[in-house]
């Protein structure tokens, strides 16, 4: 079975346009054009990567996301009209990994899944077990343990905290992030990391609003404190 | 596709008709200097009018005030007379007599008796000092007073005929303190006149500045709608007067966000609407190129063609939205402080012009400027993309510190730009001469204004200038403020940056 994506789009001309697009790359499309037709067809039978319009009659794709990160880890992408509005944050926050703004290319599109799908394979670290204070990183299983329990990091956040995690108490920029993990260059957009920071302090912290682990350095980027 | 709506945007930089309600007159001074000068001369006049009434006024007072003392004085003291004296009295008793005469210090007396002039040495009226007229007058038994110059001193004269003896008494006064007086007086009274008209023109000048501030702000306000915040207002309510300016003022200003709005409003709506079918005709056109090689050789060309124009299609869209953006004032800028160098290189590398060399001396490294990168990177993208559109691509960049402000400039080969056109290229739909050869160009004509909108959004500027070399051809500048110049944090940042082109 090859790789599942699910759409929600509630155009049907562009669902059809995109599905083609992507099936094109040999990937299989599952098409939904409503919210609640979306969640279905995920419960039915989860997807490696999932494609959602924020603008849905009904159930909206803030939702749609928030539902799906309840019970999965799964790669999500959001479609967004504007990259410079509060949707794009939001979105993020929801829960999804990358976004996309439309009108966008379908090459662009496939590069984007490319780059989830990689992520979502185990890291390659060669470290097998990584410990800093009461954190516990497997990178091979894609294990974080606090204090002996795991906790559930999507891909995006698991690359992330093993990036800083590979070299402790070095800086990095948002640039080297954006390009290490998002496959962006310079010109990606720094909220994907600030977002997914703080959605990684959520988890790993035990006060998020003081982090022991994920730290800020101002003007400059990330580092995790060793 | 033309856009006739978004035209009149561009009025607010280059009026085309202007309706003139009041012809200008020439006038040598401002008005508020006017007004000053008006106040200055109107309390100079008033106040030298007034003072000249004061003066006459105060100076017939003094003095007839003084005669009638010295008046009364005379006839009392010529009364005695005939009182203390015999009828025939002896030189000896009429010396006397004067000498017993309660005389102050300013005044002198004397007695005509008989052909004889009597007066005492010390305080002697002589008899020269009193003019013949009054002499005769007074022997014909007038009394009589006169003013008169004696040692340079004006005096009054007085002069008593006393027919008992019969004798003519004579008495003078000093008016010199008088005139002391009134000299103080005068003065006193110039050096007000003086502080009155410097008062005068204080007022004027502050009243006119008072009158003028309400305009100044009708200006300051006009000033700022032209600079593009059509939000601007004047305060209404305060005066109502002045709401009389305001409130017109106001309307003006907010039919014309109005209409700017509605034409912004408009072009962003046709984007959007265009937005969706765009996307799906892209997508199409990708599906139909992954199968290139199944269709005929004549379908492959027209596919060709499509793919072409629906790039050059979205490119326009996405650039229709984002100038319609500027004109609803819906940009939101992500700000970051990055290092000038450092994004030029990265996105000349972004777009694959790794041809394009980028200079810069060692110390602009670290200048540091707050933008919204990816905007910025646009910028570059769009200048680079308009040299290999028109001059058949750029030759350098090059990065300068000037001041407190860096310079991007962008050189290419091509034919230049005259004068006359370096203004209106960054003008929507604008590409000059040389872009008016549509033949073999894909451009949209909206690049440069995007560049413009950009530029100024972060508080720079964009122009064309001549090559740094002089040769032909063009320089785009476009110049940003700098935040800092960082350089405890360069090492760190520069080892993660990539090498320089």
């Amino acid at each position: 079975m090859g790789t599942r994506i699910l759409t929600v789009e509630d155009d049907e001309r562009i669902r059809t346009a995109v599905r083609m697009a992507l099936e094109d790359e040999g990937w299989v499309v599952e098409e939904a054009d409503t919210g609640e037709e979306a969640l279905q067809a995920f419960t039915r039978q989860p997807a490696d990567v999932v494609l959602i319009d924020i603008m849905l009659p009904g159930i909206d794709g803030f939702d749609v996301c928030r539902s799906i990160r309840r019970v999965s880890d799964v790669p999500i992408v959001m479609v967004t009209a504007r990259a410079d509005t509060h949707d794009v944050v939001a979105g993020l926050e929801a829960g999804a990994d990358d976004y996309l703004t439309k009108p966008f290319a379908p090459k662009e599109l496939s590069a984007r899944i490319r780059a989830l799908l990689r992520r979502a394979r185990p890291a390659e670290v060669g470290v097998t077990h990584l410990r800093f204070g009461d954190l516990e990183i497997i990178p091979d299983e894609g294990v974080v343990l606090r204090e002996g329990v795991e906790l559930h990091l999507t891909k995006t956040e698991f690359r992330l905290l093993v990036e800083l995690a590979s070299a402790p108490g070095r800086i990095f920029s948002r640039e080297s992030l954006l390009e290490k993990i998002w496959s962006y260059g310079y010109f990606g957009d720094g909220r994907l990391v600030d977002v997914h920071v703080r959605r990684l302090r959520m988890k790993v912290e035990r006060d998020p609003a003081n982090p022991r682990h994920v730290i800020t350095v101002r003007g400059l980027g990330y580092k995790l404190q060793p | 596709m033309t856009s006739p709506d978004i035209r009149p945007v561009q009025a607010r930089t280059r009026p085309r008709r202007r309706t003139r309600i009041i012809a200008p007159v020439r006038r040598r001074f401002g008005l508020r200097t006017r007004l000053t000068l008006t106040f200055g001369l109107g309390a100079a006049a008033l106040s030298a009018v007034l003072s000249v009434i004061t003066f006459g006024l105060t100076r017939e007072n003094l003095i007839s005030q003084r005669e009638r003392n010295a008046v009364d004085r005379a006839a009392a003291d010529a009364a005695r007379l005939p009182v203390q004296l015999p009828d025939d009295p002896t030189s000896l008793e009429l010396e006397q007599f004067l000498r017993e005469l309660p005389l102050t210090d300013d005044s002198s007396a004397a007695i005509a008796f008989g052909d004889t002039w009597y007066s005492i040495p010390g305080t002697a009226l002589a008899e020269s000092s009193v003019p013949e007229s009054m002499r005769s007058a007074v022997s014909d038994g007038d009394a009589m007073k006169m003013r008169v110059d004696i040692d340079g001193v004006t005096s009054l004269v007085l002069g008593v005929p006393v027919p008992a003896l019969p004798a003519e008494y004579y008495e003078a006064v000093s008016l010199a303190d008088l005139q002391r007086t009134l000299d103080r007086l005068g003065l006193t009274l110039i050096i007000a006149s003086v502080l009155t008209t410097i008062g005068g023109g204080l007022v004027g000048y502050w009243a006119s500045r008072r009158v003028f501030a309400p305009l100044l702000d009708v200006g300051t306000a006009a000033e700022a709608i032209a600079g593009g915040r059509l939000d601007t207002r004047l305060p209404v309510g305060g005066d109502s007067d002045l709401d009389l300016i305001a409130n017109p003022f106001n309307e003006m200003a907010q039919a014309l966000e109005d209409r700017i709005d509605r034409d912004a409003r408009f072009a962003s709506e046709v984007s959007h609407e265009l937005r969706s079918p765009l996307m799906t005709i892209a997508a199409t056109v990708e599906v139909l190129e992954n199968s290139r090689e199944e269709l005929p050789e004549r379908a492959q060309t027209a596919l060709a063609l499509l793919a072409a124009d629906v790039d050059r299609l979205q490119q326009l869209v996405e650039d229709l939205l984002e100038i319609s953006r500027f004109d609803v004032g819906a940009i939101k800028l992500h700000l970051e402080e990055v290092r000038a160098v450092e994004m030029v290189i990265q996105a000349v590398r972004f777009l694959g012009g790794g041809g394009v060399p980028v200079h810069f001396d060692p110390e602009v490294v670290d200048v540091v400027v707050r933008v919204d990168k990816r905007r910025i990177g646009r910028v570059i993208a769009n200048l680079l993309d308009n040299a290999e559109r028109y001059a058949g691509g750029a030759t350098t960049i090059t990065i300068q510190q000037v001041e407190d402000r860096v310079q991007i400039s962008v050189e290419d080969r091509g034919n230049g730009v005259p004068y006359e056109e370096r203004d209106i290229i960054f003008d929507r739909f604008s590409r000059g001469a040389e872009g008016g050869n549509r033949s073999n160009d894909s451009g949209v004509g909206l690049g440069l204004a995007l560049v413009d909108e950009h530029v100024r959004l972060h508080g720079g500027r964009v122009w064309v200038d001549d090559r740094f070399d002089g040769d032909i051809g063009a320089r785009f500048v476009v110049e940003l403020p700098i935040i800092e110049q960082q350089s405890d944090v360069t090492a760190e940042v520069i080892t993660e940056a990539p090498p320089a082109t």
